[in-house]
């Protein structure tokens, strides 16, 4: 599948038509830019494009003291323009787009406290001929090293504006206006591009400068940049084919000569043109730092590092790794639980009583009582029972990553997630998907390739999650007495071996083009995390689960309850007052009873109970009860009835037929959520297709199971 | 040529180049983080499950065992 060609293809689109001059916000990963873009723009501001579409971008509105509006933009943090993800290709399209495309300004934030690589990324941004201002974050972090490089000296090294800003507390905000509102008014500004002098690039760029610009009016891109990545052997549409060849010809004159210069060091090493102008980017980047940094800085053990001698060693490595894992688990379930439960008792007790008695009270008709009360106010407590899960699923999400553990756990995972060739941080939605999946798939924003969340996203519904449990605990009580621990532990095993499994089935047939990729994983230094960026993390994630899934778990179970309110004949009660048996919903699960017959199951009972599981897996044993009439799980009713249908419909087999059934419930999808959670992080289609898979999965696999333990029981 | 793998935690090596080994994105991106010839990086320690953490810098980078393998180093 082409994910990522059509992510090539994608457009960005910059809000011009209020005539607002766009300003773009480009920097590395973790140098405090959203910090900084949060500050700008404050309550301004709207996030588009969510994973799952498009890469996702915030924008906001930044108004100035001195009474500019201006449009900004909060690019995905990257390292290069030479693009790696599509975040990173969408910032190089961004800022090489056609003349009237382009942003008018960019603010880069530069990591006082890390400058060599940000100055890296500088020096492409310089070629594209954007005028930029640079703002220096960090500060206080340089400052303690004393590294900091002087805002004034780094100016006059970069011939450009340079601010100091801090965030958080909103120094410096007022001058980076003034800078920006400076350069946005000079007309044109000469370019600063100068990381090429005194390096054996310099003179095959002058020599391209001509016919890059030549081409540039055709392909509309930055005619400098046209020339740099042709040397780097990128090949941008739309070039003419002499450019081309020309290019092609001064990178191979470039390492040649910087081949017969170093013959005995580098016979080993291939250099090119590409090596060369990185190269010369960095010995820039590192001229620029020694002149305006009042110490070189220079690799010596810092707390951080004595930390992480110790959290990354192969003593304590991966126990501490699996604690945090644990700990994680533990407040996704044990911690959530009651206060989903309280949520759900208060929407179906008191909150459902009330509205009931408020609607007798003015007489409304039966079908809107159950419509309201059982449809809407059902789904809307659903919902809510979601809500402290995602708020502890996203706090533990903002923590770790605040803290800088969550690099760190990523590492430690890298080599367990290769086998299916994720990287090691989808280790932790996969985790979080044992508790409750719709945090887990919401969790899968933390990856940053596409393809990376779209595969997860796929296999995390196969997590068997804790309500799942519930119905083991119950079958596997009536069907496996004393066994039925183990019978647990089994479903818990497969549900590991169905991620493995579907992982390696999955990812050829999906993302062909996903390859095996090298672990270069920058960690952060450990942070206390903030209250203020830490709470504004987990505020935006949730609102963003409510607006993308919140309509639609809703929408189902006012479906749901319609399904079961319509009488599929005449002469079977009105609407809303029919039995489930004699409902849409019971003649559709009636008809499916057949087809689930090779598993062993294949009766009324147990299909109804596998079409509300469908809702949500809550929903298994309170329908099973309700069909056999008996009050609820523990009832001896309820155990005799069961043993009863499974014996019958398996032909004496009913231990694996439950087995079966069991199985069927792992595999097949968690719930209605799951499915709007899904649809939210990973689109429609996909959803779709994964919703055939799970069915047709835990279909194969619950007659697989069947027929082997009928042998057996 | 020795590699990065080779080295102990708690020295500093000078990169001398990559080795063009696989092909893919990973050369490219060794040398957007620095690692291009002529820098010094430091073993800061060994990963629980392989690979090695490296001081790059002020940078901290960890690299699965294989890339570390394809970094050719001297003093």
């Amino acid at each position: 599948m082409s994910c990522h060609g059509a992510e090539g293809a994608q457009e960005v689109t910059l809000d011009r038509r209020t005539g607002t001059p766009v300003v773009a916000l480009v920097g590395n990963p973790n140098v405090g830019k959203s910090t900084l873009f949060n500050a700008l723009t404050g309550a301004h501001q709207h996030v588009g494009n969510w994973p799952g579409k498009t890469v996702s971008v915030a924008q906001g509105e930044w108004r100035t003291p001195g009474g500019h509006r201006l449009r900004v933009a909060d690019l995905p943090g990257s390292y290069s323009l030479l693009p790696d993800s599509p975040d990173e290709a969408l910032v190089r399209d961004v800022l090489t787009a056609r003349p009237g495309e382009r942003p008018d300004a960019v603010v880069f934030a530069l990591d006082a406290a890390n400058p060599a690589r940000n100055l890296y990324l500088l020096s492409q941004v310089l070629d594209t001929d954007i005028p930029v201002v640079v703002a220096l974050t960090m500060t206080d972090v340089a400052a303690r090293r004393g590294t900091a490089p002087a805002p004034g000296a780094l100016a006059r090294e970069l011939a450009l504006p340079v601010v100091a800003v801090e965030g958080r507390s909103g120094t410096g905000l007022d001058r980076l206006a003034d800078a920006v509102a400076e350069v946005l008014e000079a007309s044109a500004s000469p370019s600063r591009s100068a990381w090429a002098a005194g390096s054996p690039v310099a003179a095959e760029l002058a020599a391209l400068a001509g016919p890059a610009r030549e081409a540039a009016a055709q392909t509309a891109q930055p005619a400098r940049w046209l020339a740099v990545s042709l040397l780097c052997g990128e090949e941008p549409p739309g070039v003419p084919a002499a450019l081309a060849g020309r290019a092609r010809a001064a990178a191979d004159r470039l390492a040649a000569a910087a081949a017969s210069g170093s013959a005995s060091a580098s016979q080993e090493v291939d250099t090119d043109a590409e090596l060369l102008v990185a190269e010369a980017r960095y010995a820039w980047a590192h001229a620029v730092i020694e002149r305006a940094a009042p110490r070189p800085v220079q690799s010596r053990p810092t707390l951080t590092d004595r930390v992480d001698r110790l959290l990354l060693s192969r003593t304590f490595g991966i126990p501490f790794f699996l604690a945090v894992m644990w700990g994680v688990f533990q407040a996704t379930t044990v911690l959530a639980k009651p206060l989903q439960d309280g949520l759900g008792d208060f929407v179906s007790g008191p909150v459902s009583g009330g509205a009931e008695r408020l609607l007798e009270a003015v007489r409304a008709p039966g079908w809107l009582t159950g419509l309201l009360v059982d449809g809407l106010i059902n789904g809307v407590g659903q919902l809510l029972t979601f809500v402290p899960l995602m708020i502890i699923m996203f706090l533990l999400l903002a923590l770790l990553e605040d803290s800088g553990y969550f690099a760190r756990a990523a590492f430690v995972a890298d080599r367990l997630m290769r086998t299916l060739r994720l990287p090691g941080r989808a280790f932790l939605p996969l985790v979080v998907g044992f508790g409750c999946n719709v945090p887990a798939l919401a969790g899968t924003r933390i990856l940053n390739r596409r393809s990376h969340r779209l595969l997860v996203g796929l296999l995390i519904p196969y997590m068997s999650c804790t309500a799942r449990l519930a119905v083991y605990v119950m079958i596997a009580g009536v069907f496996f007495g004393s066994n039925s621990g183990t019978v647990v532990f089994f479903l818990y095993v497969a549900s590991v071996l169905l991620v493995v499994g579907m992982g390696l089935i999955l990812r050829p047939l999906l993302f062909r083009d996903m390859k095996e990729e090298p672990l270069v994983l920058e960690l952060p230094p450990y942070r206390l995390p903030t209250l203020r960026v830490t709470g504004a993390q987990v505020r935006q994630r949730l609102s963003a689960f409510l607006r993308t899934a919140g309509g639609i778990i809703v929408a189902t179970a006012a479906a749901v309850w319609l399904l079961m309110a319509i009488p599929s004949g005449t002469g079977l009660g009105g609407f809303g007052k029919v039995d489930v048996e004699q409902s849409v919903f019971g003649t559709v699960t009636r008809a499916a009873a057949p087809v689930v017959a090779p598993a062993g199951f294949g009766d009324w009972h147990a299909t109804a109970a596998l079409g509300t599981g469908l809702i949500a897996k809550e929903g298994v044993i309170s329908t099973l009860a309700q069909t056999y009439s008996a009050e609820e799980d523990g009832d001896p009713k309820l155990t005799a009835s069961l043993h009863g249908t499974f014996e019958e419909s398996s032909g004496g087999h009913g231990r694996a037929a439950a087995l079966a059934f069991l199985v069927f419930i792992l595999a097949y999808t968690p719930c209605m959520a799951t499915l709007a959670a899904q649809r939210a992080e990973i689109g429609t289609r996909l959803t779709v297709i994964g919703f055939g898979i799970q069915l047709a999965a835990a279909w194969l696999l619950a007659v697989g199971v069947f027929q082997i333990a009928r042998l057996v029981w | 040529m020795p590699s990065l793998n080779d080295s102990r935690p708690g020295t500093t090596v000078r990169i001398t180049g990559i080795d063009p080994g696989q092909a893919g994105g990973s050369r490219r991106r060794l040398l957007e983080f620095g690692f291009v010839p002529g820098a010094a990086v430091t073993v800061i320690a060994r990963g629980a499950t392989g690979g090695l953490l490296v001081g790059l810098g002020d940078t901290r980078v960890a690299l699965d065992s294989r890339t570390a393998g394809r970094l050719r180093c001297g003093r």
